[in-house]
């Protein structure tokens, strides 16, 4: 029996914005086998011009509602390297509890409610409720943890307040980080259980192997989630830096004709960037809690199976909690003060990068002597893996088509496989359209 | 603790407006009684604020609702049902209504919640509101604090 196919995702669920999956397969001949991402592009590189320094961040931090903290970290690191400002010690810490606080959050939001329920098998977290009542009842308790830790440091998690060019607008009372610290300690068992859950799961991963570049911060003080060099890591383990104001080398954005979004290629026709990227190019420098999480759940780097994306994802919660316990006894020590903004010392043009959620993200922008944006660019990171996704479609589809896998079986795989990665394509409009019953 | 959450995509043009109805609470000094938290696009985060500590709870959201643009009602979550799908769970795709359904399916207590709905004129993405809800947000703003605190 030869394999015939017709599928096409419209608007694939549990991802963040619109991407369409097409797939035609006629007697095991694959025909076409695309992933389009078919967004409006959203111009805030123009928005940001002509706007004093003070404000561009407020305004890219508009770009997403999931990863605006990064939007504005990343923001405010590109406009100090422009300025040349250099911030204090402690807002280095607030910044990387701030960035830890995001990654920790989205994490959760896409471990519980985006893949588990393909895990579980599932179409939402719905019905998860009647079966796993209390791995939900789990999430909504480590979601609430994470907007309160966010809310503390950033002002708000969504689109924070507290952290500006220069420093930080307001900082938190020594008593509300011990607060939050005791907060996190009692998060203890459901993170426990948390990987005692994905542990449990992991068997049901699909078996996907395709090694491509990995490209990640990286940096020999720490994980490398707030500042560090560009890195990349080879399929056979070899590594290069590269300075972050030299990201075009890296990036180097294309078009294609099946996507608005820009693609990204570097060494190879494709690389990856997100948690499965930082764990293979930094695992060493894992906080040991996060090392012993990877080791119960058979994670090792170089793990070239995108489907793992998630599991990095798992290994990178324990990270976040445990490197910002450690800021927070730190900052407990040293003592938390407010300090005023550190002033620009010229007006120029830079880079800056974090690592957000879903992997690198870099902002650049130049000012006038006025401190007014002359042009900016952002590269997100799920255009960079717009590519390599297409490239594991490439491969899988037919591997797929060689195991006479089913047509529906063959979505799932296609589907859960976007979803691992994670993609935030674009942020879309949420409003409510109700029908009155009373 | 009373809370006064706007929810919206700030670059959807009229999607936006519970962020800017919250905004301009802010901005003009008139969060006394309760706080003003704006939520952007990132509904998921009212779970955070679904606790024994929270007295009250005055969402304000866009709302489709076959009303002229810029007009409102306030309407509580059994008043109405949502005619999105459920299938995704999403930021994009949820809605506070599907937001307060998972909670309490899962066993929480929500506070009181009362919805002030607004119909959008327009939404694409454009930052800023069309003329019809922008000349009205005094009137949302007033209407959404004198309901709050009789919650």
């Amino acid at each position: 029996m030869t394999v015939s196919a017709r599928i096409n995702v419209h608007h694939l669920t549990r991802v963040e914005g619109h991407g369409n999956i097409v797939v035609n397969v006629t007697d095991g001949k694959i025909e076409k086998c695309e992933w389009q991402v078919p967004e409006a592009p959203r111009f805030f590189e123009a928005m940001v011009r002509g706007r004093h320094y003070s404000e561009v961040a407020r305004i890219t931090s508009r770009i997403c509602g999931i990863c605006s903290i990064g939007h504005t970290l990343a923001s405010v690191k590109a406009t100090e390297n422009a300025l040349g400002i250099q911030v204090t010690p402690q807002t280095l810490q607030l910044r990387a509890l701030l960035k830890h606080a995001e990654n920790f959050d989205s994490h959760v939001l896409h471990v519980y409610f985006l893949a588990a329920p393909d895990l579980l098998g599932a179409p939402s977290v719905f019905p998860l409720v009647a079966s796993h009542g209390e791995v939900v009842a789990r999430a909504l308790r480590l979601k609430r943890l994470a907007h309160e830790w966010g809310s503390l440091i950033g002002g708000r998690t969504t689109h924070p307040t507290t952290a500006v060019p220069g420093g930080f607008a307001s900082v938190p009372k020594p008593k509300e980080l011990a607060a939050l610290k005791e907060r996190m300690l009692a998060a203890v068992p459901d993170l426990s259980e948390t990987l005692a859950t994905v542990s449990s799961l992991a068997g049901r991963v699909p078996a996907f192997d395709r090694p491509t570049e990995y490209i990640a911060l990286s940096s020999d003080q720490d994980y490398g989630l707030y500042d560090g060099k560009i890195q990349s890591v080879m399929p056979d383990g070899a590594k290069e830096r590269f300075e972050v104001a030299a990201y075009e080398q890296v990036t180097n954005e294309f078009m294609v004709p099946q996507s608005t979004a820009k693609y990204a290629k570097h060494k190879l026709a494709s690389y990856a960037v997100g948690a499965l990227a930082r764990f293979n190019n930094n695992f060493a420098m894992l906080h040991p809690e996060a090392k012993k999480a990877a080791q119960t759940l058979g994670l090792k780097p170089i793990c070239s199976n995108p489907y793992m994306n998630t599991v990095a994802q798992v290994v990178e919660i324990f990270e976040s909690f445990h490197a910002s316990l450690a800021i927070i006894d730190q900052l407990l020590r040293d003592g938390v003060r407010e300090e005023p903004l550190v002033i620009p010392a010229r007006y120029a043009s830079g880079a800056g990068a974090v690592e957000v959620p879903r992997g690198i993200l870099f902002h650049e922008y130049a000012f006038d002597t006025d401190g007014m944006c002359l042009r900016g660019n952002c590269i997100i990171p799920t255009n960079q893996n717009h590519a390599n996704i297409q490239a594991d479609f490439d491969r899988l589809v037919p591997q797929l088509v060689a195991a006479r896998t089913a047509e529906k079986d063959m979505e799932l795989a296609l589907e859960m496989l976007v979803r691992a990665y994670d993609p935030c394509i674009s942020c879309s409009t949420h409003y409510l359209d109700v029908t009155f019953v009373r | 603790m009373r809370y006064l959450i706007g929810l919206g995509n700030y670059t959807a043009c009229d999607d936006a407006i519970g962020v800017r109805v919250v905004e301009y609470v802010a901005a003009h000094g008139l969060e006394r009684g309760f706080r003003a938290v704006d939520l952007g696009a990132n509904s998921l985060n009212l779970i955070a604020y679904l606790v024994p500590e929270t007295t009250a709870i005055l969402l304000v959201d866009a709302a489709e609702m076959g009303l002229p643009p810029g007009e409102w009602r306030f309407f509580a979550p059994d008043e109405v049902e949502t005619r999105k799908a459920a299938a995704g769970r999403t930021t994009h795709e949820e809605d506070a209504l599907q937001v307060l359904a998972l909670a309490r399916q899962a066993g929480e207590s929500p506070p009181p919640i009362l919805f002030l709905g607004i119909q959008p004129k327009e939404i694409r993405f454009e930052i800023g509101l069309s003329p019809e809800l922008d000349a009205r947000l005094p009137e949302y703003a007033a209407a959404a604090i004198a309901r709050l605190l009789e919650l």
